[in-house]
């Protein structure tokens, strides 16, 4: 089971890949374009975390994205939905 | 003439036809001048201005335009059209300026001076990474005229509504031929135009940036009319890839090369950049 703490791992860890920089300090509350993570590498940053969970968020809900806990809660529903 | 110049050409047939049987307007007939709001706010005036300079480097971007699609009929004379069009843009937005009594002409001459100090260089150099930054950004351009569209309307300005009205759907007519030649070139080759798309996406800016005088100010007052960086995934990026049948997740392995390149293109940026050090 993906936890809470897992996802933002994974968050991390792929933000970093994507953008080539550390994110150290980033939380749940984090707001994504205060982390300098421009539009188009949230859609990949998405995507890698879609393809490794084996889950797709559906588009409309990638549009009310806001903070990485966000993200991380939409993924969380699309767990529990396919569990 | 090869199959894929032939596809070009119908393109073109097709939006042409479609340009010169439903969609054309005149300057000087179809805008309401008598109803312009001499009252509406001097932001919806900034907004309109920052428009029509940003339309004012149409001799760079159909010098450059041109050539760079030189050798495919259909898009070269797409590009003839689209210039003829574009010159409406700019002349209905200055004459709103003037009739509104927010400018005069000496103002509006002293901008065109400044405006053409600098000069538009191409953001890309092969056609079809050319013909993709002419979708993304006719698209985003259409999504922001609407939006000022509902802002004149919303402070009783008749005519720059009207003139919004028939800019955007320009420009929607527009992505449309540049999405129909984007169909044409994934067919050809699927990897390929879609490594393009990555690349312009990555490096995607809007083509005033750098070059309008007070860019980044006019952007605050632009972004009070509802236009955001959110926009650009919801307006732009999915209906893009939706209209040419492209699943977001099609995109990753094309993505991941554009933003590595971005990355370390902005790294060796920052590397290159002299640290200055404050005399103590």
């Amino acid at each position: 089971m993906t936890d809470k703490k897992n996802l933002l791992e994974m968050f991390k860890t792929v933000a970093t890949r994507v953008d080539k920089r550390e994110f150290n300090h980033l939380t749940r509350e984090s707001v994504i374009t205060d982390l300098g993570i421009d539009s188009l590498s949230m859609m990949q940053i998405v995507g890698e975390m879609e393809t490794e969970l084996g889950v797709m968020i559906p588009d409309e809900d990638l549009v009310e994205l806001v903070t990485v806990g966000d993200l991380c809660g939409k993924v969380e529903a699309r767990l529990q939905a396919e569990a | 003439m090869s199959r894929l110049e032939e596809k070009l050409f119908q393109e073109y047939n097709q939006f042409f036809e479609k340009a010169e049987r439903e969609r054309r307007w005149n300057v000087y007939t179809d805008i309401p001048w008598t109803q312009v709001n001499r009252e509406a706010s001097l932001d919806l005036a900034l907004c309109a201005e920052t428009f029509c300079s940003v339309e004012m480097y149409l001799p760079d971007y159909v010098a450059g335009g041109i050539n760079v699609v030189r050798k495919y009929f259909g898009q070269a004379w797409f590009q003839a059209n689209w210039g003829y069009e574009e010159s409406k843009h700019s002349l209905a937005l200055m004459q709103y300026l003037l009739k509104s009594g927010k400018r005069t002409e000496e103002q509006m001459m002293d901008l065109q001076n400044r405006l053409f100090e600098k000069k538009w260089d191409l953001p890309f150099h092969t056609a079809r990474q050319m013909t993709f930054y002419g979708c993304v950004q006719e698209m985003a351009t259409c999504v922001i005229y609407l939006k000022h569209r509902e802002r004149a309307a919303a402070e009783n300005d008749v005519c720059l509504r009207t003139i919004y009205d028939y800019v955007a759907r320009d420009e929607m007519a527009h992505t449309r031929f540049y999405q129909g030649v984007i169909k044409v070139l994934l067919e050809e080759d699927r990897l390929g135009t879609l490594a393009d798309m990555a690349h312009v996406f990555a490096n995607f800016e809007m083509p005033g940036v750098g070059l309008v005088p007070d860019y980044d100010s006019r952007i605050l007052k632009m972004r009070d009319a509802g236009i955001d960086r959110s926009v650009f995934i919801q307006k732009i990026y999915m209906p893009i890839l939706k209209y040419l049948g492209v699943g977001r997740h099609e995109m990753l392995a094309a993505q991941r090369t554009a933003l590595e390149a971005r990355a370390d293109g902005r790294a060796a940026e920052a590397a290159a950049t002299p640290i200055v050090v404050p005399a103590s």
